[in-house]
């Protein structure tokens, strides 16, 4: 009897005894990195490209510092929520990833306030993440996207207007050839390309804001009017971008089957490693004809606040040192291959499309990214089923324009 | 005396796992449904205000979810017929006394080894170049083409590529059942001069109903919640044609931000479901007792 | 005549495998190639079957260390997954009164829940349970064996109901009269008579468990905790995948639990002539 009262408990108490064998087990690996070496910072980030490189860069610096950096993997698209969730249990990193003001604001209780920080002072003008008054957020780097077109089939002047543009891609549907490329992915799709109404405003955050709040309509704005425009003559003279993954959109275009595509600087990478023989350029989007690059910061990196008072330091201090450091310099520049954002740091020599939002930047002749103040997740919860729908149905300019409206307000 | 070693073991047998799956499910699902009568953004920092039903008020309202919804149970009825009439089929081929019969068993389970994003890439491709040549080649460009693009048909890729992707799986169930029936019973049956057909009406099929109950569940439930698939496949479009109720859901709690919204989606759904397949269990299993 | 129909049956079986085969042909195939050569036709053999890309994967991914913590997951769980829920269904299956019958019902209802919804929540709960009692359920891989238990008993005790029904309850009886315990009978009757559920059982939860993502992703964080699937995130761009890379490394995860697969089914067959016994 009694024997069976302890085998009862014994049995009940099994998975607890697990927990027991896990909390040792747990206990061991913290002596190890815990209390006796230096302090610990962790880094999340959404840039799944860079993660090696990273990881090697928080080498060089435990090597010179001691201090041990983890940097955490994850697989581009899921990014956010993983943050998210990570957090909520206090399981936060020291640094993460922010793309823009929108997640910002939605984090706004864990970002800590760099103003006071000394590294900030580098970045560029207009290009840090701030909320109100506080510096939030550190960018990547710098990144445009436009037009890019093959050098043999296009040549600047083909694509200076509406006139000009549509011509040329009736041009090119005659001769079988794609004359502009969209891709399937949202941002690809439309994400992107619809800055352009909003970025040729005067005041293009502005302009979100009173969209926003229903103020002005996208049906009775003439860049928007034009912008649909736009939209329907791509349509008619290209095939679907649906069935355009990113690969064949590259693909397609490093073959010559494609005379230009909407991308941005980062597809460099990836048109390395196709093979063609043309010369590459980034072009502006011609609506109301505009002449400039749209040009902003796709990520920044933050700070946890809520880590006590060592970790944020110690956060601080890698930031610092990636911002000021030749080390860090040589990182941005060669292993992320980013443009950067930092005035303190020399380009060198870079890929052409690059090298276009660079003399872009320098020269000023950039409009703004107005994504970046969209409201959250619009792009993929309300543009793309819009913009898939337009491109799968027969759709006139005006009820292009009705859509995008409603589109909108359903984010709201 | 005997009742109370009865209870005894009763839960020496059935308490260490009930506590894990309290702490890993049961828990952190009642802490979903006290969520739902928050409203929320899903940022432990930020302000949840209680609104009481107010969410669930809003879903009934939310067209693009009773779309989702009825889209959910239609692909779930038809992936339900298909993979189960498939994989019977296959687990029936291969229990039969053929040469090929085990590497076939092997190959046709393959494809649910396979998950996730490149499972979508893969297809997409299938869709994309395989089918428009097939129709190019027969003329039947009415069937074959990129169905994923199309809104009215986007649907059917989706279960046709899950088909693919159960139809392996469930044949494994199906073969435990075929396993369970006695070889006496159907030789003789043979004896009695059955045709194969009438074999399988009145012998097999009967005797198979244990295995049956246990695969309608399985692809009921999984189609229910079918996430995977339907994100590297379509992604929800063409125009929200796709937007499965597992990816509704995700959208509003990880994309909109709505957290409490969200899990009120969850909690009347799950409902419905509940409602629906513990019946189907509750009747079916009355039935075996019977038999 | 039958020699030819069974002939016929099998030559029809293989075509319809190799056509259930042919995105698996993709994925090797592809495995070999470079953009370039992926883009100009995805169908086609590679130019050359070098295996840089499997090794340039293996040693992205940290293969070994990344094995053996997902071998040692997986083991783990299962083991202790087919343990607990084939008890578990045993006794509410042999116990027929209302309370296993909720218990029961409340096992497979919470096979519709979708684990998107459940996993902020279960995060959450988690954390409360390392920071007040001290258990560590992050971070480890015991916290995440813990985890992978409550996740997939469901299926387990639904399958293992669903056969242990089927078992005459007269032979336990006889061995009850006997005078041996409830632990005795279990494990020296009536487990060994569950072998071929036992089989389907594992092999489920081994494929399961080997290929999650999301659960080991929320919970792991140090570098040498990853397991195969959460190494292989290298190969997954912000937009585009490497694919020959992301290829290699599915091809090298699947290999392991394809031989899992084809060494347990024969455990199932064997099961058909002990199983006719009865």
């Amino acid at each position: 009897m009694t024997f069976q009262k302890k085998l009862v408990g014994g049995l009940v108490l099994a998975p607890l005894m697990l927990a027991l064998a896990a909390c040792s087990g747990g206990d061991d690996s913290s002596e190890g990195g815990g209390e006796s070496s230096e302090q610990k910072i962790t880094i999340f980030q959404s840039k799944v490209e860079i993660s090696d490189q990273l990881a090697a860069l928080a080498e060089e610096y435990t090597e010179e510092t001691g201090v041990e950096v983890e940097v955490l993997g994850t697989t581009g698209d899921d990014y956010f929520q993983q943050l998210q969730i990570r957090l909520n249990s206090e399981q936060g990193p020291s640094i993460f990833s922010l793309q823009n003001v929108t997640e910002a604001e939605r984090l706004e209780s864990y970002v800590y306030d760099l103003s006071s920080e000394e590294y900030i002072e580098h970045i560029a003008p207009d290009m840090e993440l701030a909320l109100g008054e506080k510096i939030v957020g550190v960018p990547y780097g710098v990144e445009g996207f436009g037009m890019i077109y093959n050098k043999d089939l296009v040549s600047p002047e083909d694509v200076a207007d509406y006139e000009s543009f549509v011509s040329t891609l009736e041009e090119f549907n005659a001769e079988g050839i794609n004359g502009f490329s969209l891709a399937q992915d949202a941002y690809f799709l439309i994400g992107h390309i619809s800055n352009y109404p909003f970025s040729v405003q005067e005041d293009p955050y502005g302009f979100v804001e009173q969209m926003n709040a229903g103020e002005v309509t996208a049906a009775e704005t003439p860049e928007f009017q034009e912008f649909a425009d736009f939209m329907v003559a791509i349509k008619e003279n290209t095939p679907t971008p649906l069935s355009m993954t990113y690969d064949q959109q590259i693909g397609d275009f490093a073959a010559g089957q494609t005379a230009m595509i909407h991308q941005g600087n980062w597809a460099s990478g990836i048109l390395s490693e196709f093979e063609y023989d043309f010369e590459i350029g980034m072009l502006p989007f011609p609506l109301m004809g505009n002449d400039k690059l749209a040009v902003g910061v796709g990520n920044n990196w933050a700070i946890n606040s809520q880590k006590d008072e060592a970790e944020v330091q110690a956060a601080n201090d890698f930031l610092n040192w990636m911002s000021t450091s030749e080390t860090g310099h040589r990182y941005i520049v060669e292993e992320f291959g980013f443009v950067p954002a930092l005035t303190n740091i020399d380009a060198g020599e870079l890929d052409p499309l690059s090298q276009a939002v660079l003399d872009a930047t320098n020269d000023g002749e950039t409009i703004p990214w107005a994504q970046s103040v969209y409201p959250a997740n619009i792009v993929p919860n309300d543009l793309t089923p819009f913009a898939q729908a337009f491109f799968s149905e027969d759709m006139t300019a005006e009820e292009f324009l009705q859509g995008f409206d409603e589109a909108w307000q359903g984010a709201q | 005396m005997k009742n109370k070693n009865k209870k005894k073991w009763y839960i020496l047998f059935t308490v260490p796992l009930l506590i894990i799956f309290t702490t890993v499910v049961i828990i952190p699902f009642l802490i979903g449904i006290y969520y739902s009568f928050f409203e929320w953004d899903g940022i432990a920092a930020n302000a949840k205000e209680f609104v009481g039903f107010d969410n669930f008020v809003e879903l009934a309202g939310d067209e693009r979810f009773r779309e989702s919804a009825w889209l959910t149970i239609l692909f779930t009825v038809l992936s339900v017929i298909t993979i189960n009439a498939i994989g019977l089929a296959f687990a029936l081929l291969v229990t039969s006394k053929i040469k090929s019969a085990n590497a076939a068993r092997t190959m046709l389970f393959m494809p649910y080894l396979i998950g996730g994003l490149i499972l979508g890439y893969i297809w997409q491709f299938v869709f994309l170049d395989v089918f428009t040549l097939l129709g190019e080649v027969t003329g039947l460009d009415q069937i074959f083409f990129n169905w994923l693009v199309d809104p009215e048909f986007a649907l059917f890729g989706l279960v046709f590529v899950f088909t693919w992707q159960m139809a392996g799986y469930i044949m494994i169930i199906y073969i435990a059942g075929l396993q369970g029936i006695p070889n006496d019973v159907i030789e003789a049956s043979k004896i009695d001069g059955a045709s194969p057909w009438q074999r399988f009406m009145r012998i097999t099929l009967p005797l198979l109903m244990p295995a049956l109950t246990i695969s309608l569940f399985l692809t009921l439930s999984s189609a229910f919640k079918i996430y995977d698939v339907n994100l590297s496949l379509t992604g929800g479009g063409p125009a929200n044609a796709t937007e499965l109720f597992a990816m509704n859901i995700y959208n509003e709690i990880f994309g909109s931000g709505n957290y409490g919204l969200g899990q009120a989606k969850a909690i009347v759904f799950f409902l419905i479901v509940a409602a629906i397949t513990l019946t189907q269990v509750y009747i079916t299993k009355k039935r075996e007792v019977e038999m | 005549m039958s020699r030819t129909l069974d002939f016929l049956k099998a030559a029809l079986l293989i075509v319809l495998a190799l056509f259930f085969l042919s995105p698996i042909y993709i994925i090797i195939v592809n495995s070999f190639k470079d953009r370039q050569e992926l883009y100009d036709n995805p169908l086609t053999l590679p130019d050359s079957f070098s295996f840089q890309y499997y090794v340039e994967a293996m040693d992205k991914m940290n293969f070994l260390s990344a094995f053996g913590n997902s071998l040692y997951i997986t083991i783990v769980s299962v083991v202790l997954i087919v343990i607990l829920s084939s008890m578990t269904a045993w006794m509410l299956v042999r116990t027929d009164d209302k309370l296993s019958m909720v218990i029961f019902m409340v096992f497979i209802a919470t096979m519709l829940i979708p684990f998107q919804t459940l996993m902020m929540p279960l995060m959450q709960f988690m954390s409360t349970l390392t920071n007040t009692l001290n258990i560590p359920m992050y971070n480890t891989l015991e916290g995440l064996i813990f985890m992978n238990i409550g996740f997939h008993s469901s299926l387990s005790v639904f399958l293992y109901h669903g056969f242990i029904k089927s078992i005459p309850i007269t032979l336990e009886e006889a061995a009850t009269i006997d005078g041996a315990s409830k632990f005795g009978v279990f494990w020296r009757i009536i487990f060994p008579m569950l072998k071929p559920i036992t089989a389907t059982v594992m092999i489920l939860n081994v494929i399961s468990i080997w290929n999650d993502f999301l659960l080991p992703s929320l919970t792991l964080i140090d570098t040498d905790l990853r397991t195969i699937p959460l190494s292989t995130f290298y190969f997954f761009g912000e937009f585009t995948i490497q694919w020959n890379l992301a290829m290699a490394g599915l091809t090298l995860t699947i290999i392991p639990v394809v031989i899992f697969y084809a060494l347990a089914q024969k455990h199932i067959i064997k099961g058909i002539g002990e199983g006719a016994v009865k």
